[in-house]
């Protein structure tokens, strides 16, 4: 019963978010209504014990969303063919990018003195899966 | 020929998509090294071209499936909210620190494959790669990319990281678990978020949390580059 209150409040809040973006809003409707969820949980108005178990099962099972459309690769073989070099260079060039930079950046800023957090969090979440 | 208007009725693409997914699943909790996306595809193409049924015939039944990708979206803000508040303290850092990876990202992605010769569609496609692939896909159409092109290269930039992040983080001397974490969901999203949940708690939380903020500042970044490209 959560799981479907779950589903109903996250299609209807990508519903709203698809609608301002036609209304003329630049960002995407998912990304609008990933927002306002933010938003609507901060602000104490979704509990995330009505949404969570929606939540995880979406993106649990992500990857079933996405097998359609990389089905059709099956008919990109000429692009990918022609652009395999620059695909190639571009991918792994900018994932190197992406992981030092963020790496190096973290290992610089977070330092060790923080890490104390991480206990009593981890024992919090025990708790909420034993729930 | 009643077999083949079977065959066409959108629900037998649902659960053709449906049942090679659940196979690929099990595929994958047997050989862990079989990216799920991939062995559920494969049968699925095969199977397409066996039969000549062309991928539009099929898609508009996938079409049903490719929609929840929007709620997927929208359910990204629940690793945001829960991470982030176990975060708090590191939070304006950490969140510094995505930005900074979604700024190199795109543009490291898109200059490389411009420098290389690709057409601008194509490099449209390439510069939202780092991002999950919901987000990835949305950036990718308003950029006016093809969206094929940007599942094989987040798919792949997921599985580079899920294999090889932890190793090169290494090699550069970054050990703190946030590091890593924050690092690899830039990187490499839900896939290699995924890898780091066997490795430690800390780091899938930072991770999941990085995967959800990255795809929004992305997205943010990219809404101002078409507003400039327009």
């Amino acid at each position: 019963m959560n799981t479907v209150r779950g589903i109903a409040i996250v299609a209807g809040l990508f519903l709203l978010g698809t609608l301002l973006h036609r209304a003329g809003v630049p960002i995407p409707g998912g990304v609008l209504g990933l927002l306002l969820f933010y938003g609507a949980l901060t602000a104490g108005l979704v509990k995330l014990q009505w949404v969570e178990s929606a939540a995880n099962l979406l993106l649990r099972h992500m990857v079933l969303l996405f097998v359609p459309l990389t089905v059709g690769l099956m008919e990109m073989g000429h692009v990918l063919s022609r652009q395999a070099f620059a695909l190639t260079a571009s991918l792994v060039v900018s994932f190197l990018a992406v992981l030092l930079t963020t790496g190096l950046l973290g290992r610089w800023l977070l330092p060790f003195a923080e890490e104390a957090e991480a206990e009593p969090c981890a024992e919090h979440d025990r708790a909420e899966a034993g729930r | 020929m009643s077999l083949i208007v079977w065959l066409r009725s959108p629900v037998f693409s649902v659960c053709l998509t449906v049942a090679a997914y659940a196979v690929a699943l099990g595929l994958h909790r047997r050989w862990r090294w079989i990216p799920p996306i991939v062995a559920a595809c494969l049968p699925i193409i095969a199977l397409l071209l066996l039969v000549r049924e062309p991928y539009a015939e099929y898609n508009r039944g996938g079409d049903l499936l490719t929609w929840w990708l929007g709620p997927a979206t929208v359910a990204l803000a629940v690793p945001i909210y829960r991470n982030g508040q176990r975060l708090r303290r590191s939070l304006p850092r950490l969140l510094g620190i995505v930005f900074a990876g979604a700024v190199v990202g795109m543009t490291t992605a898109g200059l490389t494959a411009w420098l290389l010769g690709a057409p601008t569609s194509v490099v449209m496609s390439v510069v939202p790669k780092s991002v999950t692939t919901p987000i990835a896909i949305e950036v990718c159409r308003e950029l006016g990319g093809i969206p094929q092109i940007t599942i094989a290269m987040v798919i792949l930039a997921g599985v580079l990281g899920a294999t090889f992040g932890p190793m090169v983080l290494r090699l550069a001397g970054v050990r703190d678990d946030r590091a890593i974490g924050v690092a690899v969901g830039s990187s490499s999203h839900g896939i290699g978020t995924a890898s780091l949940v066997r490795r430690s708690e800390m780091q899938a939380a930072v991770s999941s949390w990085a995967m959800a903020t990255s795809g929004v500042v992305t997205s943010l970044l990219a809404a101002l580059l078409a507003l400039f490209l327009r």
